[in-house]
Order: structure tokens, then sequence, then C-alpha cells
């Protein structure tokens, strides 16, 4: 039986194969759109949320909201863009497509800038969350077991095939829920007159605004590595993509809500992470200082986010020296990243700048880039030949 | 003789060598000669004093077989009375015995408890079963008691066990395979399955490992467990013991594959899921809404067992600020006197929890108790009123110890209760930090972990919401009318419509 069915793989594009636990199958296991669903929001939702309000409402002021529905609309037609490229090549993924697209040499030097972006990222990620948690909870433990801790965790989930990546992540978004739960408990606190009037801090800094709320978006980049394995035509994934992306602006747009009209402008310019002064101020018969398990979930979100980007760099590394196995490459990221975490110190400033640079690269890899890729296959016509878009 | 024997001992080298890679079974043609037939055998079986060896009509005929495996009474009843009239000749073609003319055949069957019946002049042999067999009665077994529901329960005898299985259901489909594993114990392993409903590929596996595997002793499906399973390296058990034929054939109807081996009462289920460990047969002898609540409070003695002591540990020593104010008094009068930090206090009591289940699970049952109350009762008060340890600790683990005793698989209880120990040491050095650390790893490898192919974390990860009727909760029967898709069953519908009387009958009352 077995036997069989590797000989049915070894035929190009079937990819109706059950999982298998074997190295060589492990490409063709199949994430059903459910999976995919939260791959992408897990992805997306991690470190930022804390801050995002007070983002928002620094650039746009008491407007930030109307910012970050204008960039959500953004973001939804990039998606489109970035679904229209990723549907070009059914089967492969980013980093297969790009040397067909740009040629070997140029395609190799995107995907290594590909896979450096990515390890910044996770790097970025791990400052920001070891710097919350020495802030909120563990002012004297080391950074670096809170690193190491969770770069293992990382490489733990990272390290079987997508389909177990994605089922942590699945059974992971149940927390998404207690968030949401834990936040509307706030809604009997909120005064809706902060909000008001509407508009009046002027275009020019919504549109400001708008760069704020887009850098919470990015790691929608995911889809480009992800979209092959997932199960469903073409049209399905796009409306997943799409839900997916409703999700997460739903859910980016309740939290700004809620801290605005739970603080009003003048409070909200002195408290960087309102959700969790918000939720501190709260005290039940039973527990207080809710803030404390709001982190503990909050640390899962990081996890996972976190986990994404090393996985992206691990198959950016892989294919780059065309190597079979992942396990290798994703160590060597590991260490990248490690090594890049203590790079800009622990100074808040550089930690500032640090982060500032490297949303301007999201704007280059989630944006231009994969914009730029498009025009080329469209203008080059390559579109991969006779296959269908897989059961 | 010693001509024989030469031939004998060559012939038997070098069938010992070309038996060692392939499993080709050993030939020796038997001999016409009455006494090279003996010396053949009672030779191969090494003189062993329980071998009897009756010479029988002068030296014409002889009987061998084990006395410590045959029975007296089938002996007389089969043989001795056919004697006893004299009629010499017809013993050889009696209709009960099995006739051979290979020599190794009649030694196996030696081993398994017939008579061998050896005439002067006739390459036959004949082979009678007169197998003695001493059988525990199916009683209820004492590690899963039901409330309600069948008290019966599998013994050491396999064909006992079948016989459990096979009157419970009686089907075509159900079939049993015998594999013989061990070199030297030669055990019998029974696999058994639905044909038709289990996945083939399944049962495919299982054979493929059960064949390779080439240990000289194979004790039981325990004793097999280890060499077939996917990781041996984790906690988790990944395969289900069970010594309730109910529950067997429960399990087989859902698609799964049932292990059993000669000697013991044990059967192994496999595939198994996380959440089959949390089943138990009286979810489903007692009504839906009662099944649904043990259930979940089953399913929150998995929090409790693997995370309250953590939990405990990390609101002590690192985030006082989560009690509410108050709670506070209470909580800090409790541990002020206490010298240790709380970690060394919830390890040294874990532990001694831990010794005095140990001590008190081999002893006699009046002893036993002795120890219960000697350990629970007079060391967890002295323990408090000595300022060792605070009483809310002796609180939190005595609670610890009873949830992870509340799982029905006394495998998974021990599971719990080792990794109750990572989760404390993470929660005393990082506090929530680490509670959170070490829970994800835990789910991590849960969601990681296959048992023959199929996700063990199933139908929480991967999540299929149909399978979830029977997870946290216990739906009425008749809305499972799909089998769980874990074990890939083959045909997945269980349940017709069977509720289709109550349409007919509001029907009826409307006319």
């Amino acid at each position: 039986m077995k036997d069989s069915r590797r000989g049915n793989n070894s035929q190009p594009r079937t990819n109706t194969s059950r999982p298998n636990g074997n190295q060589k199958n492990q490409k063709k296991q199949k994430l059903s759109r459910r999976q995919f669903f939260f791959v992408i929001i897990q992805t997306q939702i991690g470190v930022g949320i804390l801050s995002l309000p007070y983002d928002l409402h620094k650039a746009a002021g008491k407007d930030g909201w109307i910012s970050l529905i204008g960039a959500g609309l953004v973001i939804a037609v990039l998606l489109i863009l970035i679904w229209l490229l990723a549907k070009r090549f059914p089967d492969k993924h980013l980093f297969d497509y790009i040397g067909i697209l740009l040629g070997k040499f140029l395609g190799k030097c995107v995907s290594l800038m590909y896979s450096v972006y990515f390890i910044f990222v996770a790097s970025l990620v791990l400052i920001l969350y070891v710097r919350m948690i020495n802030i909120w909870i563990l002012p004297l433990t080391p950074r670096s077991v809170l690193i190491v801790l969770m770069i293992l965790a990382g490489l733990y989930i990272a390290s079987s095939s997508i389909t177990v990546l994605a089922r942590v992540y699945t059974i992971l978004s149940v927390l998404l829920v207690f968030l949401i739960i834990g936040f509307s408990y706030v809604l009997r606190e909120i005064q809706l007159i902060y909000l008001f009037p509407i508009g009046t801090e002027g275009i020019m800094k919504i549109l400001q605004g708008m760069n704020a709320g887009a850098i919470s978006f990015l790691g929608f980049v995911v889809i480009l590595l992800v979209y092959p394995v997932v199960k469903g035509t073409d049209k399905e994934k796009l409306w997943t993509i799409m839900t997916a992306h409703g999700f997460v602006l739903f859910f980016y747009l309740f939290t700004v809500f809620i801290s605005f009209t739970f603080f009003g402008s003048e409070e909200l310019k002195l408290v960087p992470a309102p959700l969790l002064y918000m939720l501190k101020a709260f005290e039940f018969t039973v527990v207080s200082r809710i803030d404390l398990f709001f982190l503990s979930i909050w640390i899962v979100s990081v996890t996972t986010s976190f986990t994404s980007y090393l996985y992206m760099s691990g198959i950016g590394f892989s294919s780059l020296f065309n190597a079979k196995r992942q396990l290798p490459a994703l160590i060597v990221s590991a260490f990248l990243i490690l090594f890049v975490t203590f790079l800009p110190g622990n100074e808040e400033e550089s930690i500032i700048k640090f982060s500032t640079w490297i949303s301007r690269g999201g704007y280059l890899f989630s944006g231009i880039l994969p914009i730029f890729i498009l025009i080329i296959a469209w203008v080059r016509k390559k579109k991969e030949q006779g296959s269908e878009s897989s059961c | 003789m010693g001509f024989f024997r030469k031939i004998f001992q060559t012939g038997e080298g070098q069938q010992e060598k070309a038996s060692g890679p392939s499993v080709k079974e050993p030939q020796q043609p038997s001999f016409l000669k009455l006494s090279a037939n003996i010396d053949y055998l009672t030779k191969a079986l090494k003189n062993s004093s329980d071998l009897k060896v009756r010479i029988l009509n002068d030296g014409k005929a002889a009987l061998l077989y084990y006395e410590s495996l045959a029975d007296q009474e089938k002996l007389q009843k089969k043989i001795f009375s056919q004697i006893e009239s004299g009629r010499w000749e017809e013993v050889l073609d009696l209709p009960h015995g099995k006739h051979t003319e290979n020599l190794e055949e009649a030694l196996k069957t030696l081993l398994t408890g017939h008579a061998v019946y050896v005439q002067e002049g006739s390459t036959t042999l004949t082979q009678f079963e007169v197998t003695s067999q001493f059988n525990r009665s199916v009683e209820e077994p004492i590690n899963e008691r039901v409330v309600r529901g069948s008290h019966e329960g599998f013994v050491e005898n396999v064909m006992i066990n079948i016989n459990l299985i096979r009157k419970r259901l009686m089907h075509r489909d159900l079939t049993f395979q015998y594999f013989r594993v061990g070199k030297k114990t030669n055990t019998n392993i029974v696999l058994a399955f639905m044909d038709g409903i289990a996945d083939p590929n399944i049962i495919e596996q299982v054979t493929n490992r059960i064949k390779s595997v080439t240990s000289d002793a194979i004790f039981s499906p325990g004793y097999m467990e280890e060499f077939i399973e996917d990781a041996p390296f984790s906690p988790f058990p990944q395969m289900m013991s069970t010594e309730r034929p109910d529950r067997a054939v429960a399990n087989l109807m859902d698609g799964r594959v049932l292990l059993m081996a000669e000697g013991s009462p044990t059967a192994l289920v496999l595939p198994v899921t996380f959440f089959m460990f949390y089943q138990s047969p009286d979810d489903y002898n007692s009504r839906w809404i009662s099944g649904t609540f043990i259930r979940l409070i089953r399913l929150m003695s998995f929090i409790i067992a693997i995370g309250l002591p953590a939990f405990y540990i990390a609101i002590i020593g690192f985030h006082y600020e989560v009690l509410p104010d108050d709670l506070i008094l209470p909580v800090k009068g409790s541990i002020n006197e206490i010298a240790y930090p709380p970690i060394v206090e919830a390890l040294i009591m874990v532990i001694i929890v831990e010794l005095i289940r140990e001590s008190g699970i081999r002893l006699p049952q009046p002893i036993g108790q002795t120890i219960g109350i000697v350990g629970g009762l007079v060391i967890g008060d002295a323990v408090v009123q000595a300022g060792l340890i605070s009483n809310l600790m002796v609180i939190v683990v005595a609670l610890t110890a009873i949830a992870s005793f509340v799982v029905p698989s006394y495998e998974l209880s021990t599971t719990l209760r080792i990794l109750t120990f990572p989760l404390i040491f993470f929660a005393g050095t990082l506090g929530f930090v680490g509670i959170v650390f070490g829970m994800l790893f835990i789910l991590i490898h849960l969601c990681k972990l296959e048992s023959f192919g199929t996700p063990y974390f199933a139908p929480v990860a991967p999540l299929r919401i149909k399978d979830l009727k029977d997870t946290f909760v216990r739906l009425p029967l008749f809305w499972l009318d799909k089998r769980p898709k874990d074990a890939k069953p083959v045909k997945s519908k269980a349940i017709g419509e069977s509720r289709e009387w109550t349409k007919i009958e509001r029907q009826q009352k409307r006319k």
C-alpha cells in the first residue's frame, strides 16, 4: 500500500496523498482552510496588540480607529494582489518561484533578503516580548532565559511539519476567545463620548495613523508560503484569507475601541500599554490583577507569531541551500535570531530605532516586493502550466 | 544409534542455521523405528524430568506427554480407555488424533500440552489434545470497576477472552489473527479487528510491527507495547489497556484494533487518542446528562492534576498581587512561619504522597489501609503542626493526588503525576511565564504525537467539530451516529435512523 502510494506521489502534482510521517511526503501534507485561517491570524496577532491603541493614538489622536479601518482596507487590497500572485503557482511557495521569475542569482538574493528580514522580525518580536515581561511580570529574570525559552518553544513547534504547526495554532486560538471575553467585561465602564467629535483630527493625521495601523497587520506574508499546501479552490482560499483579515481587523478594532473609550484622549497619552492598565483596574471576588493572566495568554500569541517567522526563515534558508531537511536550517535561523536579539541592547531608544527600521522593511517585503514579483510574473507571463488547483 | 545421532546433530545444526534469518519451519521426518523416534524427541526436549514416556504393549508403542501440561482425566478418556479394551491398532487411527510424520511438529505440539502416540514400524505419529487448563473465573477487573454494566473481565487464557468478545459481537467481520512472538517464549499474540470498519493501513502497520519484533521473550501486551509504539520517549501512553470485554468490543466497533496475548488479561487498544483515556463505560451506561457532567469533572481533574501545585507556587512565590485583598491575610498567615520556599514544600509533599501510594499498593489490604491512615492523617497533620509545611500546601497536594486518580486509566494517571514535577520547577523559577511555557510544551507535544499514523490529540488538534460530541461531553447516543474519525474507520456511519418512531407517534396522535 505504502509503496504504491509513494509511486503516485512521484508523478507531478498529485496532492491526494494522506498525511504520513515520511519526510518525503511532508510537503504533500495538506492544511484545511480552517487551519489556514488560524495560521494567518496567529501570525498577525502578536506582540503589537498591547501597544497598538497607544501607537494609533499617538499618530492620529482619538480618530485612530478610523486610521485602523483605513489601513485594514488598504491591506485588504494588498491581500488580493498577494492572492493573485499565489494563485499563479498553486504548487509552489514564494521561495520556489522567486528563482523562476527573477532568474537564479537574483532569486537567491531576494530569498536571502527575505530570510534575513524574517530573522530580524523574529528578533524584534523577542525583544519587545522580553521588554514587556521585564516590565510587568519578572523584573529580575535575565533576558537570555526568557529568550531561550521562547526560541525552544518555537523550534519545538516548527521542527515538525506544517500540519502540526497548524494544529497547535488552531488549538491555541481558543485563548483569543478568552481575551475577547475578558475585554468585554470592560465594556461596562466605557465612555463613548471620548470618541466624539469624529474626524476632527484632520485627514493628514489620520493618514499618518494608517502607518501605525498597517504595521500591526504585517505577518500576512505567511500566506505566500503556506498557500500551496492548503486544500480547496482558489476562490475558497481567497475567502479564507479575507475572513482571517476581517477577524484580525475586528479584533484590533475592538481592542482599540475599548481602550479609547475607557481612557479618553488625555489619559491615553500616558499609558503605553493601555490594555494591561485597563484590566489591572478590575478586581473580582476570587482573583484580582487579571492583567497578569492576560499577559500569560499574550505570551502564547507572541510564541505563535514568533514561530511563524522562525518557520518562514527556516524555509527560506533551506530553499536557499537546496536542503532537503528543514531542521538544520531552522536551528541556524534560531541561532541567528538569538544573535540579532542582543544587537540593539536594552535601551529604549535603540529598541525604538530597531523597530522603526524593521517596520519600514515590512513595507518592502510585505508590500512592494510581492507586487513587484506579481508584475514580473504578469510581464513574463510565467505561470505554472497545466495544473488545476488541486483537490 | 551413534550413527543416527551424528546425522541428527549435523542435521539439527544446519537447520538451526537455516532457521535463523528465514522463518522456515524446521523439518524432521519421523523414523520407522520406535526407539529412534523416542530418542529424537527426548533428546530434543533435553530429557526434562516432567516428560513422561509410557512404553506400552511390550515395547511396541509409546505415549509421550508432559505430565505437567497434560490433564490426567483427558488422557484416560481419550487414550487409555481405548487401550484398556485392547484395541491397539485403533489408537493410531482414533478420530480425535492428529497425524503427522514430522518429528519437529510433534515436538511443538508436545510443548503445547499434547500427548504423542508412537508405534513400532509406523512413521505416523498421532497427537492428542490433552492440555490441562487452570482458569480464573471471568470476574470484574479490580482496576476497572463500573457501577452499571457488565461485570465480566478478561482472564489469562486468550481463548476465553476471544470467546468473551465473540459472544458480544456476533458478526462475520470480526477477525482474529494469531502471531507467535518471542523466539523462546513463543507467546501467542492475537490481533482482533472488525474487517470493513478498521483501516486496513493501520492493520498492516500493526502486523508489520509485530512481525519485526525479534525479542527472545514477550510476556504480555504491555511488553509488546514498547516494541511497537510510535514514540517510546513520550510520557504519554499511546495504547490503551483494558481488561473489560465490553470496552474492547466498543473500541472494535469504532474501527480500532485490539492486541491480546496468552497469559495476560490485558488487551491493548490502538490507535488511541488522548481523550479516550477519559472515557469510561460508565458514561454510556448512565444518562447522558450525568455522563457529560462526570466527564467534564474528569477533564477538569487533568488540569488540576498537572497544574494546581504549579499554579499555587507561582502565586505564592511570584504573583502575590493576584490574590484579592480578603484572601491575602489567611494565606499569609498560613505560610508565614514556614522555613522553606514554596517549591521545596511542594516537592516534599508530592514525594510523600507518592511514597504513601507506592508503599500501600502491594501490601495486603489491612496493612495498606493502616499505611494510608498513618501516612495521610498522621504525617499530614504532624507536618503542619511542626511548621514544616503550610496547611494550604497540604490541601493543594492532596487535591492534586486525588485529581490524578480520577482518570480511569492507570497509565495516564502515572503520567499526570510525573508531569507535575516539570511544571513545579517551571513555576518555581519563572512564575506564570514558566507555567505558560510548561503547558505550551506539553500541548505541542500532544499535538505532535501520533499513534499509528493517527493524531493523538484528536479531535481537538486537528480540530474536528463533529467528533467533539463524544469528547468533552457525551451527547445522547442516537446523535453519535458517526464513528470518530481519528481511527480512520472505513465505514463511518454507525447508527441509522433510530428515533423515527417519535415522528410516527406524533402523526398517529394527530390522526
